[in-house]
């Protein structure tokens, strides 16, 4: 019976990632990207994603830059502020290690040095495809982890 | 005993309203994402966002009043269930039917938006506070043209009970064709009281985030989800009864199919406006209700009463 309900909480969890949408000191392309997947062209409410804008209803949080000094910060505040169970995705390279800012005084270099980060998309910018795509393996990932439980 | 219980918790009660407002959720986002060339969610979409929110942490902030926080959602979920208990479904009597209760039903579909002002108010989150306060200015504009529009086709069958409704469009069949003004009237209020585009300024995201939802999560916000879940149905039973009151007496199966029938009409009419309309602002919402939507159901009335003087002498 408990096996049951965890897989149906399994399954709903994958069918239904809301997502928000927070820049991290991205130079805009990244966010422009990530608007696109959203538009009725690609369509993400097919597999279920809403974009929320609050945190409290997110639960996945999607990042785009290297983390500024000013907005590490609040960057942890958001993530805080996200009920369990939550994921990061980390898109463009930038969010993935720093990009073209690796080595400025100013930037962390890459959200994983601030918060856990569950999936990394790469690309300058990341193009809309690939952020479904990243977003798909992330889910189809959580089926697998939850398998070998 | 066992089957007002049966009825309260089963069919049409708890269960069936839930399988069946969870359905409507479906239909109106379908409609909504085809409308705009979408392929749109799959059916168990609104199942699978029911049952992840149930799964997920209740945040409490540290800020608001734990006790209204949490008591809200509940409050207003069992007032909207209560409400479709006394809306005849299959035949001209209702399960539980008095004289006034479509007053009743009309005060228990209001009781939701207060209980979202207090949610609202009480989660001391500046975004819930400016949202809650819109949800009451609202309130003030939409109920009045949807109580005069609904009661416009009570006093034309002279009576304030749903059943009395029901018997009398029965009697008088065609009369109900008078009443498409005050249908019109009904259906834009009731956009407003369901938070939908046009009249999603209480939880505008682009403004107020989510409004007085915004800091709700996990299970709570489930319940307020299936809170305006249940108030489309039962909005829309609410409409189907009073302004297309055919097809009550044949059959008890056949009857009950033509009245969901009746209300997904409803719902997918709900969903084409959302879809063809944008956002207004507060003023102008305001300014809309009380310059036509009220003149309008003033009409209606005119007419209804008009008509009682002629034909129902």
């Amino acid at each position: 019976m408990m096996n049951l309900t965890k897989k149906i909480i399994t399954w709903a969890r994958i069918k239904s990632p809301w997502i928000l949408h927070f820049n991290t000191g991205a130079c805009n392309a990244c966010d422009i990207e990530i608007i696109a997947a959203l538009t009725p062209r690609y369509d993400l409410e097919r597999f279920g994603v809403l974009l929320k804008g609050s945190p409290r209803h997110a639960d996945v949080l999607v990042c785009s830059g290297p983390v500024t000094k000013q907005i590490e910060e609040r960057l942890c505040r958001i993530y805080e502020q996200m009920p369990e169970p939550k994921f990061v995705v980390a898109v463009g390279a930038c969010a993935c290690s720093g990009g073209v800012n690796k080595g400025c005084y100013n930037v962390a270099e890459g959200i994983d040095k601030v918060i856990p980060v569950s999936a990394y998309i790469p690309g300058c910018p990341a193009s809309p495809k690939a952020i479904i795509d990243g977003v798909v393996k992330l889910l189809a990932s959580l089926e697998e982890k939850e398998a070998k439980k | 005993m066992l089957g007002e219980l049966f009825y309260i918790f089963i069919f049409p009660g708890f269960i069936f309203l839930i399988i069946f407002s969870l359905t409507a959720e479906f239909i109106d986002r379908k409609i909504y994402a085809r409308l705009q060339n979408r392929v749109g969610p799959p059916w168990f979409q609104p199942w699978a966002d029911f049952i992840k929110l149930l799964a997920k942490e209740d945040i409490v902030p540290a800020e608001s009043n734990p006790k209204m926080f949490k008591v809200a959602p509940i409050f207003a979920l069992a007032a909207a269930i209560s409400a479709f208990l006394y809306i005849p479904l299959w035949k001209t009597d209702a399960l539980f039917s008095f004289n006034g209760d479509l007053i009743v039903v009309l005060y228990l579909l209001t009781l939701p938006t207060l209980a979202f002002f207090i949610g609202g108010w009480y989660s001391t989150s500046l975004y819930s506070r400016i949202g809650s306060v819109r949800c009451m200015t609202q309130l003030f504009a939409y109920e009045v043209p949807l109580f005069m529009g609904i009661l416009s086709s009570a006093l034309l069958a002279d009576s304030w009970s749903l059943k009395g409704i029901a018997v009398f469009y029965m009697a008088h069949p065609w009369f109900w064709l008078f009443n498409l003004a005050g249908f019109s009237v009904s259906l834009i209020s009731l956009l407003g009281k369901l938070e939908k585009v046009p009249f999603d300024i209480p939880e505008a995201e682009t403004e107020v985030v989510a409004g007085a939802f915004t800091e709700y999560s996990g299970r709570m916000l489930a319940f307020l989800r299936m809170t305006l879940d249940i108030e489309l149905v039962t909005g829309s039973a609410l409409l189907a009864l009073v302004f297309f009151p055919f097809a009550l007496n044949v059959h008890p199966a056949l009857g009950f199919v033509i009245f969901m029938i009746k209300i997904l009409f409803i719902v997918s009419l709900i969903a084409l406006l959302r879809t063809v309309v944008a956002r207004l602002r507060i003023d102008q919402m305001i300014d809309f209700c009380w310059k036509f939507l009220v003149p309008l159901a003033a009409t209606q009335l005119l007419l209804n009463l008009m008509l009682k003087g002629m034909f129902l002498r």
